[in-house]
């Protein structure tokens, strides 16, 4: 099977919603799927990365516009 | 030269610092503000004069009220915003804020996205606004400068403010998301 | 558990088709707004200074706070809420760091004014503690969690162009001046019935400090822990 590359939208949102729907969105993928969280709150451009580092994925992040970013994360667990 | 690509551009203006950092230089202008202004930080007994001002701006009346009625709150009131050293330091947060955004050119205006942010605004707003009047200061002056201070209150302030922050979090989650 | 594994890079295993899409224009460069806003940030602070050093200095030193929380993103919110929410404590051993830095510092200081027979600074900061206490760190502690921000964070959002925080901004404005409405009742009734401690009366000076020192690197250690045990 394919691995699946989800986006999850969240523009706009302020703290600590970007990194709860992460979170919930990342428990439904399945292993080697990328998740893609567009995010514009810059604290969001640093929470998400050190929480998913920290549960163990594999993360990159990268300025698309801006003071909008994209957070790239690798389940692999 | 390319701005953009300088190692200290990077380090300095475009790349966030670490939460320690953080950390270390607050505390550092904590002290640079308790031994020029002989007062440890503080924010919202200010936002109070800002509520004052806007009122009479439409009409209110505060001078009768117990909290306005000591003649420093009143000479406050009466010199305005521009005289007003806290809300110069609270001007001062947004600009400084706004300054350390563009220099790191990632300035964005977010609207607001739904109903549900303008009700979380409104409710999460007005709660702080009380609870900051009722509780003696916010998370700078209640809780940071209190506990600097070797106060027992910065303490207790902060076992129910953590109290707060989980009922907040199981609301969030369940009503604004 | 630190060492993040790198290879495959996530982004390059990305369609390029959605990448090069999702740019919409050609980003912008903003620094020199930036220069700009400092030079007027500058010229007004040459302004109030004529008015009043104190303007001054006040300005001064907001634009330096104004500065730090947002380039370190620095949010109390987030110190108290994240451990329960996702199990983060960064923020929170970075707040505790804070608390401890200060706490040396102000403690010299008062220490200093004291020995010198000066009176001590910054003694409005050891505050009554009542029922008040309690039930208005309770309501902020929800306010701050819904509105995404405290009264520091609520400014810091505002200046990086949050229109929610506009919004809470405002009613926390409106919340002050209800709370300043009620507050002759809060003080006759809690408030001045509070015992105002500071921690030096009891334990001594030196005996505070390390108390104080004590409880925060007891609350680092459980931080620690307690992320270790809730991630990675």
């Amino acid at each position: 099977m394919m691995a699946q590359e989800v986006l999850l939208d969240c523009l706009g949102e302020a703290c600590p919603v970007p990194l709860v729907k992460t979170e919930k969105k990342l428990t439904t993928l399945a292993v080697g799927d990328i998740l893609v969280v567009q995010i514009d709150h810059s604290c969001a451009m640093k929470n998400i990365p050190e929480w998913a580092r920290k549960e163990g994925h594999n993360v990159e992040i990268e300025e698309v516009d801006d003071g909008e970013w994209e957070v790239i994360i690798e389940k692999v667990k | 030269m390319d701005l953009k690509s300088n190692k200290f551009y990077q380090q300095w203006f475009k790349n966030a610092w670490t939460y320690v950092t953080g950390a270390i230089l607050l505390s550092l202008f904590q002290i640079v503000t308790l031994v020029v202004t002989g007062k440890p930080w503080g924010v919202s007994s200010t936002l109070t004069n800002w509520g004052a001002w806007l009122y009479s701006a439409v009409g209110g009346q505060v001078d009768s009220w117990y909290y306005f009625s000591s003649e420093r709150a009143q000479i406050t009131l009466d010199a305005g915003f521009f005289n007003d050293a806290g809300s110069m330091r609270n001007l001062g947060i947004i600009f400084g804020a706004l300054l350390a955004t563009l220099l790191a050119s990632q300035f964005k205006f977010k609207k607001i996205k739904s109903m549900k942010q303008v009700i979380a605004a409104i409710l999460g707003g007005l709660l702080m606004g009380y609870g900051a009047r009722v509780g003696l200061g916010c998370n700078i002056g209640a809780l940071y400068s209190s506990i600097a201070s070797l106060s027992v209150s910065g303490w207790v302030f902060a076992i129910f403010l953590f109290l707060g922050a989980l009922v907040g979090s199981k609301l969030l989650t369940k009503f604004f998301m | 558990m630190s060492e993040v594994n790198v290879t495959p890079s996530p982004a390059s295993r990305i369609s390029t088709g959605r990448r090069t899409g999702t740019r919409r224009k050609p980003k912008k460069n903003q620094i020199p707004y930036g220069i700009a806003l400092f030079v007027g940030m500058l010229a007004f602070g040459i302004y109030l200074t004529a008015v009043s050093a104190r303007l001054g200095i006040f300005w001064l030193i907001g634009c330096c706070f104004g500065f730090i929380l947002q380039k370190s993103r620095f949010c109390f919110t987030a110190s108290l809420r994240d451990p329960a929410l996702t199990g983060s404590t960064s923020l929170s051993r970075a707040v505790l760091i804070a608390f401890a830095v200060t706490s040396i510092a102000f403690t010299a200081v008062k220490y200093g004014a004291h020995i010198g027979g000066l009176p001590i600074p910054g003694q409005g900061s050891v505050a009554p503690i009542s029922l008040a206490t309690a039930v208005g760190a309770f309501l902020f502690g929800i306010g701050m969690v819904i509105a995404g921000g405290c009264a520091s964070g609520t400014l810091m959002r505002v200046g990086e162009g949050f229109g929610m925080q506009f919004l809470s901004l405002f009613f926390f404005i409106v919340g002050s001046l209800l709370g300043a409405h009620n507050f002759g009742w809060w003080k006759i009734t809690f408030i001045d019935k509070g015992p105002r401690i500071f921690l030096p009366d009891i334990f001594g000076w030196v005996g505070a400090v390390a108390a104080q020192l004590l409880v925060i690197a007891l609350l680092y250690v459980l931080a620690d822990k307690w992320e270790n045990k809730k991630l990675g």
